[in-house]
């Protein structure tokens, strides 16, 4: 008898064991691809920090949504109107609280915007602003003003990018980042993981995840193997090479464009023929379904057909290597240095195989009879080659870069890429500088037309760059999970959209 | 050096041949370091004609061919390894890409090799001052972050390949350094090292007489398996943007390249790795059967052993 | 021997000093961090900003002479990606790297030791034959193709250990594993090489001719001659990995001082690679301190 209890007693002691072990029900575990250095909130829109704390913990006033595009949603401002040109007026929610138990007003958002524009600390946010300032006005501990200087007509979208934090939040980089949203950060092991704990409070509906723990692993099969192996639940990047099991696997376009910036400042890149020969060279649909994934789609502007004012009718450069050789044949005829030997600059790592599809490129320049040698660097070197100053001396240079713009305007992008004065760009023409600057400041259905004809001229008149493809990301997720990546997948992962089977 | 003529000399009683028929005589009875030479040759071979002759095959690119299954033959004999991720045959790359990789393993092995062995010698050696500073040296080297140097090397030297074999020799030369010292600390206390000092030989000619050649069968022992290390090191600074870049192949970039693929084409890093371990292995077997046969003291075992097998 | 060891402590200092010197103003010179910091697209304004706020637009000199200042006084300056101590940052990391290398190399020793010794009793028998080619193949095969395989049959097929990861005892099965293999079959040829050399040496010759015919004195007294080699070999392999272990950091997503080092050199982040320097530096110039005084434990005649 006492012999019978005794082992009843183990056996419960063993399967409460064993019950601690598996996963809770409602926990999920994530694994990403690197640790995060920092959870700063004001530094969100780094993507490897918005997968963790964007929408989960720190909210912003406004929401892009694309998984049903309904485009700019309320989220902490439930409604906003133009006051006065330049000012727009934002009507905050009155039921929301901080994790640390305070108020959410308009004093919070005054604070998170000038503590994000502050010199005393790095934040990312200014650089969505350029030279625009910001200045903000109570109105009441709901409404506040924020007046943009020059006037910024997006100013609603610019308000997805800035999270909210409490009044109180010091100006500098935080370790235990306060919000509003439905989780807290509740422990941090550094280089091991993170996690974040539902709250109880939160002004919204409550999410079914209760608790989801970041895991790092910086290899991709290793990644794919631990959903396959049921520790993680979600692996939101993993390698195409990878996904190999339809049940699991999903693709998303993951909001990046790859392409090759051509410096025209010097020859032969400088002449038109030569550009355009370059892209007639490429065999584009060769890349697609062997060395890049099926969904990735041809590239006609910088930015992916989701953003406003990409422009259907502008066509991608047939691929035609007798005309792209008649075209350098012409150009070398009126004294073009044609032969120049063309430096293709890659980052090393910038996509799973990178490597492969540059040499693919590079086989395919030379068979039209450009002269090409390929330059692997890591992102620091390859960082100096591809924004200014550019160093001294360069050769003609091809620099192949992935541009992410998943923001929904095209003003996040054509700045820095073809304004004659863009950090990154390999053009100096009056036009375009006054196009953008056109387009910059328009409103309404003018915005999505002067963008769509500045995505025309360049592609067509200017012949700017050799636009390659709008990529596709893969993500494998745990049959248990009820969740299919979006476009923002590369930025953000909303627990609150993940759901149980 | 034809294999005809050193068949038939295992019957024939060894004085009558030179030297170097016993040598091959007894090579060929240990079968291991025989396939070891035979393979090491091929290498060889392959550094020195293969870019000549396949280098146009190595660089065509086939889509079509992409990630081709080793052991199918119906796209030529090129193919019997597979094909990479651009449907070049693997066969091809490694045989031209055996000149760039043997040139800078060769090199990093042997330039840290003779410098760490030189600078271990006067470290046991010579006064305790002078053997402290090298020391110290070989300290400051070893925690020195090998990446660090490298990008260091890239940011004031141009890229080339010439700096891949500094920057892998420095990293080296720590290994060899202490290992010599330890042996040279050791060998020196011995009666013949005393004996050869009472009698007045100069301390060069006990370094390089009686010293030298004690340690060299460790150093090479090491140096054997430095080349693996070596070869696979060469990748990572490839990555870095110094030397080996595409469409130039070494055996450590393609291993580094098929690694994304090891779960569905494992013959896009298998095959460069198994000629990588080939190599060490060879060499490594090689350099064990020559200390046997070089040491009159033990060449017995060879003998013997071969009596028995044959 | 303490006035000799007291020389040693302070000549080990001024190299410290050296490569301290060396690698705060080298890795300078090779970028500059803000960029690599800053989202790619970031205004001049943000750079000059971000410069300004790190104290990367004064002089180099005067950089130095701040940073010498501060780690006089115990700070070793903020890690600029993780805004907070370089210091905490360096020490996390590698107590993680300092476990699995202490784990490691005193398995290895052990087993390679033993197994060594044993294949050079009978060079060209099978065991020596089939222990050198195991060894040599683990140590010269690509040790991601080890990682991976392993979590595949371990991991995956048959479900024996975690894929990776920290936490239980089970999650250092298959790190350990990985690690082990390179050093063992390079300390294992070295051993049984210098096992033949001594068993070829006149002493041991000596030994037998004298009719001492036990195996075991013969195995003592080789085994010590050969040690001083070996012992070095194995203090360079926990130095190698004293200095992280990147591959086996990377794949099964271990906190260790190897990845920490790789990340802060592409980030330029000045301080955590000095701090790590420091770090892993203390612990090589320690070990090397103590392989020299094992030297003099193990062969008296090496005391002066």
């Amino acid at each position: 008898m006492k012999g019978k209890r005794l082992l009843l007693g183990l056996m419960m002691t063993a399967s409460a064991a064993a019950s601690a072990w598996a996963q809770e029900a409602k926990d999920i575990t994530v694994v990403l691809d690197e640790e995060v250095d920092l959870v700063e909130p004001c530094m969100a829109t780094r993507s490897n920090i918005g997968r963790i704390i964007l929408q989960n913990v720190s909210e912003t006033l406004t929401e892009l949504d694309v998984r049903d595009k309904k485009g700019l949603m309320p989220r902490l401002a439930e409604s906003w109107e133009e006051a006065n040109p330049g000012t727009w007026r934002f009507h905050l929610r009155k039921d929301a609280k901080f994790s640390d138990g305070s108020a959410f007003d308009a004093g919070d958002v005054k604070h998170s915007i000038e503590r994000a524009m502050s010199d005393k600390i790095s934040c990312e946010s200014p650089r969505y602003f350029g030279d625009t300032k910001l200045e903000t006005k109570v109105v009441d501990d709901n409404t506040i003003d924020i007046t943009a200087t020059p006037a910024q007509p997006i100013l609603p979208l610019l308000m997805t990018l800035v999270t909210i934090v409490p009044a109180e939040t010091p100006i500098e980089f935080t370790r235990e980042p306060i919000g509003t949203g439905p989780y807290k950060l509740t422990e941090w092991k550094a280089g091991q993981s993170i996690t974040l704990t539902r709250r109880d409070d939160y002004w919204g509906t409550a999410p079914e995840v209760t608790k989801a723990t970041y895991v790092f692993r910086a290899d991709p099969s290793v990644r794919a193997a631990m959903v396959a192996a049921g520790e993680a639940d979600i692996a939101p990047l993993i390698s195409e090479l990878d996904a190999n099991d339809a049940e699991m696997d999903f693709s998303y376009p993951n909001s990046e464009t790859f392409y090759m910036r051509l410096d025209h400042s010097i020859p032969p890149l400088s002449d038109k023929r030569v550009r355009q020969a370059l892209n007639m060279a490429l065999d584009r649909d060769a890349f697609i379904g062997t060395l890049l994934p099926k969904g990735a789609i041809k590239a006609t502007a910088i930015v992916p057909p989701t953003t406003l004012g990409w422009n259907p009718d502008v066509k991608v450069a047939p691929y035609d290597p007798e005309g792209a050789k008649k075209l350098l044949a012409e150009a070398k005829a009126d004294g073009v240095p044609v032969e120049t030997p063309i430096t293709i600059v890659g980052r090393t790592n910038n996509f799973p195989n990178v490597v492969e599809v540059l040499e693919a490129a590079q086989q395919m320049f030379e068979e039209v009879g450009f002269k090409t040698k390929l330059q692997m660097y890591e992102v620091a070197e390859f960082e100096k080659q591809y924004s200014k100053p550019y160093p001294e001396n360069r050769g003609p240079l091809l620099v192949a870069a992935q541009h992410d713009n998943a923001r929904g305007d095209p003003v996040f992008s054509m700045y820095f890429k073809y304004d004659s004065n863009g950090r990154q760009s390999g053009i100096a023409n009056p036009d375009v500088d006054k196009m953008i600057a056109e387009a910059t400041a328009a409103t309404g259905e003018a915005r999505a037309a002067d963008w769509k004809k500045l995505i025309a001229y360049l592609h067509d008149d200017v012949v700017a760059d050799v636009l390659l493809f709008h990529m596709v990301g893969y993500a494998r997720v745990n049959p248990r999970i009820d969740f299919t990546p979006t476009i923002a997948t590369n930025s953000q992962l909303q627990l609150s959209e993940i759901r149980f089977k | 050096m034809t294999m005809s003529s050193t068949l038939p000399s295992t019957q024939i009683s060894t004085k009558q041949r030179g030297k170097a028929h016993v040598l091959l005589g007894m090579l060929w009875r240990d079968k291991f370091a025989f396939f070891a030479t035979v393979f090491l040759i091929l290498a060889v071979l392959c550094a020195l004609f293969g870019p000549m002759l396949l280098r146009e095959a190595a660089v065509a690119q086939n889509l079509r061919a992409r990630n081709l299954a080793p052991f199918t033959l119906e796209r030529g004999w090129l193919f019997l390894l597979g094909a990479d991720a651009l449907g070049r045959p693997l066969l091809a790359r490694i045989v031209v890409a055996a000149q760039n990789t043997l040139m800078i393993a060769a090199g990093a092995v042997v330039c840290s090799g003779v410098v760490g062995a030189l600078l271990g010698l006067v470290a046991g050696y010579s006064s305790e001052r002078l053997s402290n500073v090298i020391m110290r040296l070989a300290d400051v080297i070893m925690s020195f972050p090998s990446l660090l140097l490298a990008v260091i090397v890239l940011y004031m030297l141009a890229p080339s390949v010439g700096n891949i074999v500094i920057v892998l020799a420095i990293t080296r030369i720590p290994v060899y350094l202490r290992t010599t010292r330890a042996e040279v600390l050791e060998i020196r206390q011995r009666m013949f090292v005393q004996a050869a000092k009472v009698m007045g030989a100069s301390s060069l000619r006990i370094v390089f007489r009686h010293i030298l050649p004690m340690v060299v069968p460790t150093l090479v022992t090491i140096a054997t398996l430095d080349f693996a290390f070596v070869m696979l090191a060469e990748s990572s600074l490839s990555f870095l943007g110094i030397g080996i870049q595409p469409p130039e192949v070494t055996w450590g970039l393609m291993v580094a390249q098929g690694k994304q693929y090891l779960t569905n084409a494992w013959w896009l890093a298998f095959w460069p790795g198994l000629a990588i371990i080939l190599t060490t292995l060879s060499l490594n077997l090689l350099s064990n059967w020559m200390r046997v046969a070089l040491d009159p003291a033990q060449r017995w075992r060879l003998e013997i052993g071969g009596r028995k097998n044959g | 021997m303490g006035k000799k060891m007291m020389r040693r402590i302070v000549s080990s200092f001024f190299s410290l000093v050296a490569l301290v010197v060396m690698v705060f103003f080298l890795s300078r010179l090779t970028g500059d961090p803000a960029a690599l910091f800053l989202p790619i697209d970031a205004t001049q304004e943000m750079l000059d900003k971000f410069r300004e706020l790190h104290g990367l637009n004064d002089p180099l000199v005067q950089q130095f002479g701040r940073y010498v200042w501060d780690v006089l006084q115990l700070d070793f300056g903020d890690s600029i990606r993780k805004a907070r101590p370089a210091i905490d940052v360096v020490l996390e990391s590698f107590t993680w790297t300092l476990q699995l290398a202490l784990i490691t190399i005193a398995l290895v020793t052990a087993l390679a030791i033993t197994i060594g010794s044993v294949a050079a009793f009978r060079p060209g028998g099978l065991f020596d034959r089939f222990v050198s080619l195991v060894s040599l193949i683990g140590a010269s095969a690509p040790d991601f193709w080890i990682a991976i395989v392993g979590i595949v049959v371990f991991s995956i097929t048959l479900g024996w250990v975690p894929t990776s990861g920290t936490g239980t005892v089970w999650h250092w099965i298959l790190p350990v594993a990985v690690l082990f293999i390179r050093p063992f079959g390079l300390i294992l040829q070295v051993v049984r090489g210098s096992m033949l050399t001594a068993f070829g040496s006149a002493y041991v010759k000596t030994a037998r001719a004298k009719g001492v015919g036990n195996r075991s004195i013969i195995f003592v007294h080789t085994l010590r001659n050969a040690m001083l080699p070996v012992i070095t070999v194995i203090g360079d392999q926990a130095a190698a990995m004293l200095n992280g272990a990147v591959v086996v950091e990377t794949i099964f997503g271990f906190p260790g001082v190897g990845k920490l080092m790789i990340d802060s050199i592409l980030q330029r982040d000045f301080n955590v690679i000095l701090a790590a320097i420091m770090v892993t530096a203390l612990a090589i110039f320690v070990m090397n301190l103590l392989i020299d005084i094992a030297y003099t434990l193990l062969d008296p005649r090496l005391r002066t």
